[in-house]
C-alpha cells in the first residue's frame, strides 16, 4: 500500500498526506471505455484531500475518502479524466481517451505535466490516437488542421519531405522559423544533409503532441522557443497482460491534379507558327530590323523556316506536319505508387517494471517518376521501480529511413520540367531508347531516373535512460541522459547518358558519396516539488540545469571517369574530382525553473523562465534570460458562477512573456577567412566579417484567452488574442561589395505577428450507440515588418520571384511590377507605371513599388467530424488556407506567348490577335534575337492560392465483442482512409499548397516553379489487438 | 540515504552551474581568425593566391567577362538561344538592373580589388626577397578587375572623349573593419581617374613582376595588359611600346605561339603563348565560357550560344582558324571552350603582336619588327599567305578572326566606335547597369538609361 503510494508519488507528481480519520475505503476497477480492459496505472485521488493511488496491473484500486468529502478524481495521461461523486463503496470507471479535447485531461508541459484546468499557458494538444495509421511519412502532415494556429505546409509532392511548420506565423527573416521539436525530453536536432527530422519518427508510436504556443507556455525552452515547441511524448506500458497491436494498411498514391494542361501537338505547331509570324513583324517593324531583312515577309519566311527547323528537330524525324506524335508529357513526370505499412507493437508488465515495444515497416512511393520513401524501426520504452524512492526508466528507438530523391524544382532533370517538352517529340526513339537534345527541347528528366541513382539511407537513434529520485515529501529530483544520433549516406551516381553523368567525350559517369553524422547529448537535471498548504494553497515547482552538446560531422567524396556502367560507386571512378571532410560544434548551457500557485483552485498563476548560454552568440551577448509570467482564473469555482447551471467552466487568463530564437549559423560571430584553392594551391577567401555583438532574436508574447465549457461540458473551447513582437531579427544585411563582403548578418529589425485563435470541441450526440463529435479551429494571423536597419525599408526578392522584405508588410510579400494586361494595340504586355494608372509596353520603365500578393494566408483551420454507430466510425477532417497568394516563376516559360520552345499552358491560347483584342495573355510572339523584354516579374504570375482540402477521411469498423471472443482476440478494427480527396481552390497551377523546395524560407514563400502537386492517397487496414 | 542523495543532487547542480561556461568558446575548425590573416608571410602570400581564385570565379575572369563582352557586341555573330533569361538581356541589350550576372561581375570585381588593397598594405610581413613579386602580382589583378569595371560599368568608352563622366568607385586602401561603415559608401570617380589607376597599377607592376612566374602574373602579361589599356585609349605609340615590351621579354623567355592555332585552346596547362590564364581543373576553379558555348555533347549545356553564317562569312575557306568552329544539327557552335574543365586564357601572346602591327601601321612605323612580319604570325598559322603591305583594316580584319569569342568584342566595339546590332557604341545600352543592389545601398549613381 505504502509502496503504492510512493509510487504514484513519483510518476504522478502529486502529493499525499499520510493522515486522515473516519475515512471508509471505496474500492473499483478502472477500465478502458474502447474495449472494456483492466487500466492499469491510472492515478485515483481525493478532490479536496492529498491522498490517492493508483490503480494495480488488473485495473482494481482501493482508496480511502475521508470524511467530509465526497469525490474521487481518475486521471491517466492519454484518456480523460474524470471526476465521480462517491455514493456506494464500490465505483468502477470506465475512461476513455475522448475524441473531443477535455478541459480534465492532462498535458506535457516542458519539464513536467500540468492537468489542463491548471494550465495558463496556451498549449494545443494532438493525441497520437488521432493520426494513428493515416498515410503521411511525417507527423507534421499527420498534424495540419488538427491545432489552432498551427500552419503546416509541404512545399511540394516529394514525398515525405520539405515540410514547413509556423506556429502563430514566423518571427525571423533569416534564422529558423520551425517548432523546436523535443522528443521524451530531448531536444531533436534539426541539421541534417537532407531531409526533415520529423519524417524519422515512427508517430504510431506517439502518445500526444502538446504544442507550447504562447511564452509562458514554451519559454522554459528559452532561446529556441519563440517559434513554439512541439513536446513528443511516446507511449509507454502499463502493467498487466502482455497485449499485441498489429497494424498493418496498403494504400495508393496519386497526384492530386496531374492535369494543369499544356498544348497538344497540333496546338503547338499552330501556336509557334504564329509566333514566328508574329515575330517576323515585330522584328522588321519595331525591332529596328538590325538583321537587316529585305521585307517583312522576308523576315516572316525566316522566321517560320526557323521555327520549323526546330519542330523538324523536336519531331525526332516524326512528320510533325500530320501530328504524328502527340506526347503527353505531362503525365510522364508521375508514376504510380504504392504505400504500405505493418506494425507490431507489445506492452504490458507488472507493478515493477513495464514495458512498451514496438517495431514498424512503413513504404510509399512518391507520386514523381524514382521518388520513394520508407521507414523502419524499432522502439522500447521501459519503467522500471527499483525500490520505494528510486524509479529507472529507458527509451530507446532506432529508426531507418530510405529515400530514393528526385532532383530539387529549378534543375533540368527534375521531373516536373519535363512539361517543358514539345508535344511533337516522341518519348523513345525507334530503338527505344529515351531521346534526348537536340531532339528534346530540354534534357529529358526520365533520363536521370533511368540511368542514374540517388539514394539517402538515414539511420537515427534517439533514446534516453532517466532517474526519478524521490527525495522527501513532494520533493523529486529527475534526472536524465539523452541521445540524438543521426548517421545519414547518399549514394549518387550519374550514367553516361545523363547530363551530370556526360562528362566529355571520354569521362563518362559521376558518382558521389557524402556522410553525415550528427550526435547530440543532454543531461537534463531538475527538482520538482510540490505541495498543499493549509488545504487551499498549492505549489508546483521546478528548478533545473541542461547541458546540451552537439557535434556534426561531414564527408563527401565525387569521382568521374568510370569503365563501365555496371560500376557505379565512388571506388570505381577514374579520377576523384572532390571530396571533403569537416566538423562542427555547438554546445547549449541552460538553467531553468517555473513556479505554479493555485489558491483554492480558482486563482493560477504561473512564473517560468530560463538562462541560456550559447557557443552561437557573439563575445558580448553570450547568455540570454527569458522569463514568463501567466494568470489565470477559474470563475466557475467561485460562488457567484454557481447558478448559471449551463455554464460549467470559464476560465480567463493571461500570459506575457520574452522568449528566444537563437538559429543563427554556427561561428558566425567570429570574423574569419576560409581555405580556398587555386591550380591546387592552398590559399585564404574572406569569410565571415564577424560580428561580436550578435544574438538570439527576442520575442515578446502577449496572449490573452478565455477557456470555457458549455452544458456540462458538451461543448468547449478556446479564445485566445495573442500578439508577439520580435526585435533584434537577425539578418544577413546587404552591404556594398566595396567592404570585401556582400552581406553582413546582424540583429537588425523588427516583426510582429498578431492574431486570434478559437477552438471548439462539441459532442453533438452522445447516445448508447450512436456518437457524433466535432472539433474546429480557426486562427487568424497578421505578420508585419516594423523595421529592418532603419535605414532601408525595401529588400527585394531575386530575378525570379518578387518575395520582398517591406517595412510595415508582411514577410515575403510580393512587391514590384504590376501587369496591366495586353496592350489592344498591339498585343504588348502593358504594365503600370509608379502612379498605378497610365501603362506603358516599357518593362524596364515600369512602376517597382506595388503589392502585387502576399503569400501569407489570412485564415487557417480545419474542421474535423466524428461520428461513431455501434462498431461503425466515420470521421472527416476539412482544412482550409484563405486570402493567400502563390507567384508561378515557371510562367516566364510555360505560360509565355511561346516566348520561347517551351510547352505552353492552354490559357495562353487566349493570345492577342488583332488590334482591338481585349484579353489578358500578350500577342504570341517568338523571342529568337532578344528583340524585346522576355517574361519578368511582375504580377502576371500571381495567382489567389486560398484553398479548401478534404485532408482525410476515414471509414473504421470495429469487431463486436462477442465475435472478437470468439476470434480470442481484443480488438479488430478494418478501415478505409483518404488523405487529400479533394481540393477546392481557384489557383490555376497544380496545387495551391507550395512553395518550391529550391528556394524556400522565410522569405521565399508562396513560390511555385515546377513544383509537384501535392499527394493523394488512398488506403486500406487493418487492426487486431489480442 | 535520501539526505545523501539530497546533496549530491546540490552538488550536481552546483557543479554544472560552475563548470560549463568555456564551452561555450567554440572556434571554427574550418576557418582562421581574420585578426591574424596578415600577420605573416606565408598567410598574405595565402591571401594572394586566394585573390586569383576569386578573380577567377565565373563572375569575372573564370568566364563570365568573356562572354559578356562577346554577347553584347555579339552584331548578329552570335545567337544566344538559351533559356536563360539574364544572358540573354544581355545579347538583346535589354538589361535590367537586377541582371544577376552584371551583380556578379560587379562584386567579384570589389571583392578582388578589396583583396589587393589589403595584401599591398601589409607588405610589411612579407618576406624581402618576395616582397616585388606579391606586389607586383596585387597590382595586376587589381589592375585587371578595374580594366573590367570601366568596360561595362564606365558611363561612356574612353573613345567618347568625355572622360570626366562617372567611372567607377575608386577604392585603393584596406576597408574598416565593420562592413557598414559610411568609409565604404565610395562614389564614382571619373573615367580618367580609373584609367590613370589601371595604367599606373599595371606599369608598376610591369617593373616589380619577374619574366617567369609558374602560373601567377609575369612581366610580359603585365606589358601586355598594359597595351590593352592604351589601345583603348587611343594612345597607340604606347600601346605599340608596351606590345613590344611584352614580345621581348616573351620570347626570350621561352615564350612562344604554338604551332597549331587548336592547340592553343582547351587546355588545363599553360602553353607557351600563355601569358596569363585563369587556370582550372577537375578540382577546382571555374569556366563559364564552356557552360554557355559549348554542347551537351562535350558536357556542357545545351549549346546557349550559338556562331552564325556572318561570323563565319570572314574567314577565307582555307583559313584553318575555321577548324575552331564545330557543328552539330546545322549549327555551329565556337570551338575554342569546347572542353571541361580547362584554362580561361586572358592574355596570350598572339594579341601583343596585333596590337604592335596596330601601332606600327597606325603610326607608320615599324617598330620591333614590320606589320607584314606581325601579322604573318597569326596569318601564318592559320595557314595564310603573307600580305605583303598590310592596311589598318587588314590588320582589324586579322584581329577579329585570330580573338574571336575571346573577350574582345565589347573593348573593339567601344575603341572603334562601330555599330553592333543597330546600336552606336555610346548608346546608353551598351553600359551594363551599376547593380540595383549597390544603388539601394548608398547613392553611388547609375548610367544614363537604367533606373
Amino acid at each position: 500500500m505504502r509502496h503504492l503510494k510512493l509510487l504514484f508519488l513519483v510518476a504522478m507528481l502529486f502529493c499525499c498526506h499520510l493522515a486522515w480519520s473516519q475515512a471508509k475505503t471505496i474500492t473499483g476497477k478502472v477500465t478502458d471505455s474502447k474495449d472494456g480492459s483492466a487500466l492499469p496505472g491510472v492515478s485515483v485521488t481525493v478532490k479536496g484531500a492529498r491522498t490517492g493511488t493508483v490503480t494495480d496491473a488488473d485495473g482494481n484500486y482501493s482508496v480511502l475518502l475521508p470524511d467530509k468529502l465526497s469525490t474521487i478524481v481518475f486521471s491517466s495521461l492519454g484518456f480523460e479524466t474524470q471526476e465521480i461523486v462517491v455514493k456506494e463503496t464500490t465505483v468502477n470507471v470506465s475512461m476513455g481517451s475522448g475524441e473531443s479535447k477535455s478541459l480534465n485531461e492532462v498535458v506535457v508541459v516542458g519539464y513536467g505535466t500540468n492537468s489542463r484546468r491548471e494550465v495558463t499557458g496556451n498549449i494545443a494538444r494532438v493525441k497520437g490516437a488521432e493520426v494513428q495509421g493515416l498515410p503521411v511519412p511525417n507527423l507534421s502532415q499527420a498534424l495540419q488542421g488538427r491545432a489552432a494556429g498551427v500552419f503546416v505546409e509541404s512545399q511540394n509532392g516529394k514525398v515525405g519531405d520539405g515540410i514547413k511548420v509556423r506556429i502563430r506565423g514566423g518571427v525571423s527573416i533569416s534564422g529558423n522559423n520551425n517548432p523546436l521539436y523535443v522528443v521524451d525530453g530531448v531536444p531533436m536536432v534539426d541539421g541534417t544533409l537532407y531531409g526533415s527530422g520529423t519524417a524519422d519518427i515512427n508517430f504510431d508510436d506517439v502518445e500526444s503532441f502538446d504544442i507550447l504556443k504562447d511564452a509562458s507556455a514554451a519559454a522554459i525552452y528559452g532561446s529556441r522557443a519563440s517559434n513554439g515547441v512541439v513536446l513528443i511524448t511516446t507511449k509507454r506500458g502499463k502493467a498487466g497482460k502482455t497485449r499485441f497491436t498489429v497494424n498493418s494498411q496498403y494504400g495508393w498514391n496519386s497526384p492530386t491534379n496531374d492535369n494543369r494542361g499544356f498544348l497538344n501537338a497540333a496546338e503547338y505547331v499552330e501556336y509557334f507558327r504564329t509566333a514566328a509570324i508574329n515575330a517576323g513583324k515585330y522584328h522588321f517593324n519595331r525591332a529596328g530590323n538590325w538583321r537587316n531583312y529585305a521585307s517583312e515577309q522576308a523576315a516572316i519566311n525566316d522566321m517560320i523556316t526557323y521555327v520549323e527547323g526546330r519542330f523538324t528537330r523536336y519531331s525526332g524525324g516524326a512528320d510533325w506536319r500530320n501530328n504524328a506524335v502527340d506526347n503527353d508529357w505531362e503525365k510522364q513526370a508521375f508514376q504510380k505508387a504504392n504505400t504500405g505499412q505493418v506494425e507490431i507493437g507489445a506492452q504490458g508488465g507488472n507493478d515493477k517494471t513495464k514495458f512498451y515495444i514496438s517495431g514498424f515497416f512503413n513504404t510509399q512511393d512518391g507520386i514523381l517518376v524514382g521518388n520513394k520513401f520508407g521507414r523502419s524501426g524499432v522502439r522500447a520504452n521501459i519503467d522500471n521501480e527499483v525500490n520505494k524512492w528510486l524509479k529507472l526508466g529507458l527509451n530507446l528507438s532506432i529508426t531507418k529511413i530510405s529515400r530514393d530523391r528526385v532532383p530539387d524544382d529549378n534543375q533540368f532533370t527534375t521531373p516536373m520540367q519535363i512539361v517543358a517538352l514539345a508535344p511533337i517529340t516522341p518519348t523513345r526513339n525507334a530503338a527505344g531508347v529515351l531521346n534526348n537534345t537536340p531532339t528534346t527541347t530540354y534534357y529529358n528528366p526520365l533520363l536521370d531516373f533511368e540511368y542514374g541513382r540517388w539514394k539517402l539511407e538515414s539511420w537515427r537513434n534517439q533514446g534516453k535512460i532517466f532517474a526519478d529520485v524521490n527525495l522527501t515529501k513532494g520533493l523529486v529530483f529527475h534526472s536524465e541522459f539523452g541521445v540524438d544520433l543521426t548517421n545519414q549516406d547518399e549514394d549518387r551516381y550519374w550514367g553516361p547518358q545523363t547530363l551530370t553523368g556526360n562528362v566529355s567525350p571520354d569521362v563518362k559517369g559521376v558518382a558521389r558519396n557524402q556522410w553525415f553524422r550528427s550526435n547530440r547529448w543532454v543531461v537534463n537535471n531538475y527538482l520538482n516539488y510540490q505541495n498543499v498548504f493549509a488545504e487551499k494553497h498549492k505549489f508546483d515547482a521546478t528548478l533545473g540545469m541542461s547541458y546540451e552538446s552537439t557535434k556534426n560531422t561531414y564527408t563527401y567524396v565525387e569521382g568521374q571517369g568510370f569503365a563501365d556502367e555496371a560500376l557505379q560507386t565512388v571506388t570505381s571512378a577514374s579520377e576523384i574530382t572532390g571530396g571533403s571532410g569537416d566538423y562542427n560544434q555547438d554546445n547549449l548551457v541552460s538553467y531553468f525553473g517555473r513556479v505554479n500557485y493555485t489558491f483554492d483552485q480558482k486563482i493560477i498563476v504561473g512564473l517560468n523562465a530560463r538562462v541560456d548560454g550559447s557557443a552561437r552568440f557573439g563575445k558580448d551577448n553570450r547568455y540570454g534570460f527569458f522569463p514568463a509570467a501567466s494568470l489565470g482564473w477559474v470563475m466557475t469555482e467561485s460562488e457567484f458562477m454557481s447558478g448559471a447551471t449551463w455554464l460549467s467552466f470559464l476560465k480567463p487568463k493571461v500570459s506575457y512573456g520574452i522568449t528566444g530564437n537563437n538559429a543563427i549559423s554556427l561561428y558566425q560571430s567570429a570574423a574569419s577567412y576560409n581555405p580556398t584553392s587555386y591550380a591546387r594551391l592552398p590559399g585564404f577567401a574572406v569569410g565571415n566579417p564577424g560580428n561580436p555583438q550578435l544574438k538570439w532574436e527576442t520575442t515578446s508574447q502577449l496572449d490573452a484567452g478565455v477557456e470555457f465549457g458549455f452544458f456540462n461540458n458538451r461543448l468547449t473551447g478556446e479564445f485566445d488574442y495573442y500578439i508577439k513582437k520580435t526585435k533584434d531579427l537577425l539578418y544577413n544585411r546587404p552591404v556594398t561589395s566595396i567592404s570585401g563582403v556582400t552581406s553582413l548578418l546582424s540583429n537588425i529589425g523588427e516583426m510582429e505577428n498578431k492574431g486570434v485563435e478559437l477552438v471548439l470541441n462539441s459532442t453533438n450526440i452522445a447516445s448508447k450507440d450512436f456518437r457524433w463529435t466535432t472539433s474546429l479551429n480557426i486562427a487568424k494571423n497578421k505578420n508585419k515588418v516594423l523595421k529592418l536597419d532603419g535605414e532601408q525599408t525595401v529588400i527585394r526578392g531575386d530575378a525570379r520571384f518578387a518575395n520582398s522584405i517591406v517595412v510595415g508588410q508582411p514577410i515575403g510579400i510580393f512587391y514590384g511590377v504590376k501587369y496591366a494586361g495586353v496592350d489592344p494595340a498591339n498585343g504588348d504586355p502593358i504594365y503600370y507605371l509608379a502612379d498605378g494608372k497610365t501603362t506603358t509596353n516599357d518593362y524596364s520603365l515600369a512602376g517597382t513599388d506595388f503589392i502585387i500578393g502576399d503569400p501569407n494566408p489570412d485564415w487557417i483551420g480545419g474542421l474535423n467530424n466524428t461520428f461513431s454507430y455501434k462498431g461503425f466510425e466515420f470521421s472527416f477532417l476539412f482544412q482550409g488556407v484563405l486570402g493567400n497568394q502563390v507567384q508561378d516563376g515557371a510562367g516566364g516559360f510555360m505560360s509565355a506567348s511561346a516566348d520561347w520552345f517551351d510547352n505552353q499552358t492552354r490559357d495562353q491560347l487566349n493570345a492577342w490577335k488583332q488590334p482591338g483584342d481585349i484579353t489578358m495573355v500578350p500577342e504570341a510572339r517568338l523571342n529568337r534575337f532578344g528583340d524585346f523584354a522576355s517574361p519578368q516579374i511582375s504580377s502576371r504570375y500571381v495567382y489567389n492560392a486560398s484553398y479548401l482540402r478534404l485532408k482525410t477521411v476515414t471509414f473504421g469498423y470495429s469487431l463486436p465483442k462477442n465475435i472478437l471472443n470468439k476470434l480470442q482476440l481484443s480488438n479488430a478494427r478494418v478501415f478505409v482512409s483518404g488523405v487529400n480527396l479533394l481540393t477546392l481552390t481557384s489557383y490555376p497551377g497544380w496545387d495551391p499548397e507550395v512553395n518550391t523546395d529550391y528556394r524556400s524560407g522565410n522569405v521565399n514563400q508562396g513560390s511555385d516553379f515546377y513544383a509537384a502537386p501535392q499527394i493523394k492517397s488512398v488506403v486500406v487496414g487493418l487492426t487486431v489487438g489480442f | 540515504m535520501k539526505k545523501a542523495l539530497l546533496y549530491t543532487t546540490t552538488f550536481i547542480l552546483a557543479a554544472g552551474i560552475f563548470s560549463c561556461g568555456k564551452k561555450l568558446d567554440l572556434v571554427n575548425p574550418q576557418s582562421i581568425d581574420a585578426g591574424v590573416i596578415f600577420t605573416t608571410d606565408s598567410r598574405v602570400k595565402g591571401v594572394l593566391v586566394g585573390t586569383y581564385a576569386v578573380a577567377g570565379s565565373s563572375s569575372l575572369l573564370g568566364g563570365d567577362a568573356i562572354w559578356m563582352s562577346e554577347l553584347m557586341a555579339s552584331d548578329g555573330e552570335l545567337n544566344w538561344v538559351g533559356t536563360f533569361p539574364d544572358p540573354k538581356q544581355i545579347w538583346g541589350k535589354v538589361i535590367l538592373v537586377n541582371n544577376s550576372y552584371v551583380r556578379a561581375n560587379y562584386q567579384q570585381s570589389y571583392i578582388t580589388i578589396f583583396n589587393c588593397n589589403n595584401i599591398l598594405a601589409n607588405l610589411s610581413v612579407v618576406n624581402t626577397a618576395d616582397k616585388a613579386r606579391v606586389e607586383g602580382e596585387a597590382k595586376f589583378l587589381r589592375g585587371l578587375a578595374y580594366f573590367n569595371l570601366i568596360t561595362f560599368f564606365g558611363e561612356k568608352p574612353y573613345s567618347f572623349g568625355n572622360t570626366a563622366l562617372k567611372g567607377v568607385p575608386l577604392v585603393l586602401d584596406p576597408r574598416p573593419a565593420d562592413p557598414l561603415s559610411i568609409d565604404n559608401f565610395v562614389e564614382r570617380a571619373t573615367i580618367e581617374q580609373v584609367y590613370t589607376q589601371i595604367i599606373k597599377d599595371f606599369t608598376e607592376a610591369e617593373t616589380l613582376l619577374p619574366a617567369k612566374n609558374g602560373f601567377y602574373a609575369n612581366k610580359p602579361s603585365a606589358s601586355l595588359a598594359l597595351a590593352r589599356v592604351y589601345l583603348q585609349q587611343g594612345k597607340f605609340a604606347e600601346a605599340r611600346d608596351a606590345a613590344n615590351r611584352c614580345i621581348g621579354t616573351a620570347t626570350t623567355n621561352g615564350f612562344a605561339l604554338v604551332g597549331d592555332y587548336e592547340d592553343e585552346f582547351n587546355t588545363d596547362v599553360n602553353t607557351t603563348e600563355d601569358l596569363f590564364s585563369m587556370q582550372v581543373n577537375t578540382q577546382g576553379g571555374s569556366n563559364s565560357c564552356f557552360t554557355f558555348f559549348s554542347t551537351t555533347t562535350y558536357g556542357a549545356r545545351d549549346g546557349d550560344i550559338q556562331v552564325t553564317d556572318k561570323h563565319l562569312a570572314k574567314y577565307a575557306p582555307n583559313d584553318l582558324r575555321l577548324d575552331l568552329f564545330f557543328e552539330e544539327v546545322n549549327t555551329f557552335y565556337c570551338g575554342k571552350w569546347r572542353d571541361a574543365y580547362k584554362n580561361v586564357k586572358v592574355l596570350r601572346l598572339a594579341e601583343a603582336y596585333l596590337i604592335r602591327a596596330e601601332g606600327n601601321v597606325r603610326l607608320g612605323t615599324a617598330v620591333g619588327a614590320t606589320v607584314s612580319s606581325d601579322l604573318h604570325q597569326t596569318r601564318g598559322r592559320a595557314g595564310l599567305l603573307p600580305l605583303a603591305a598590310p592596311t589598318l583594316s587588314d590588320v582589324l580584319a586579322e584581329r577579329e578572326k585570330e580573338l574571336a569569342f575571346e573577350g574582345q568584342g565589347l573593348l573593339d566595339v567601344k575603341r572603334l566606335k562601330l555599330t553592333t546590332d543597330a546600336l552606336p557604341y555610346d548608346d546608353n545600352k551598351m553600359v551594363f547597369p551599376i547593380p540595383q543592389r549597390e544603388t539601394n545601398l548608398y547613392n553611388v549613381g547609375q548610367n544614363p538609361g537604367y533606373f
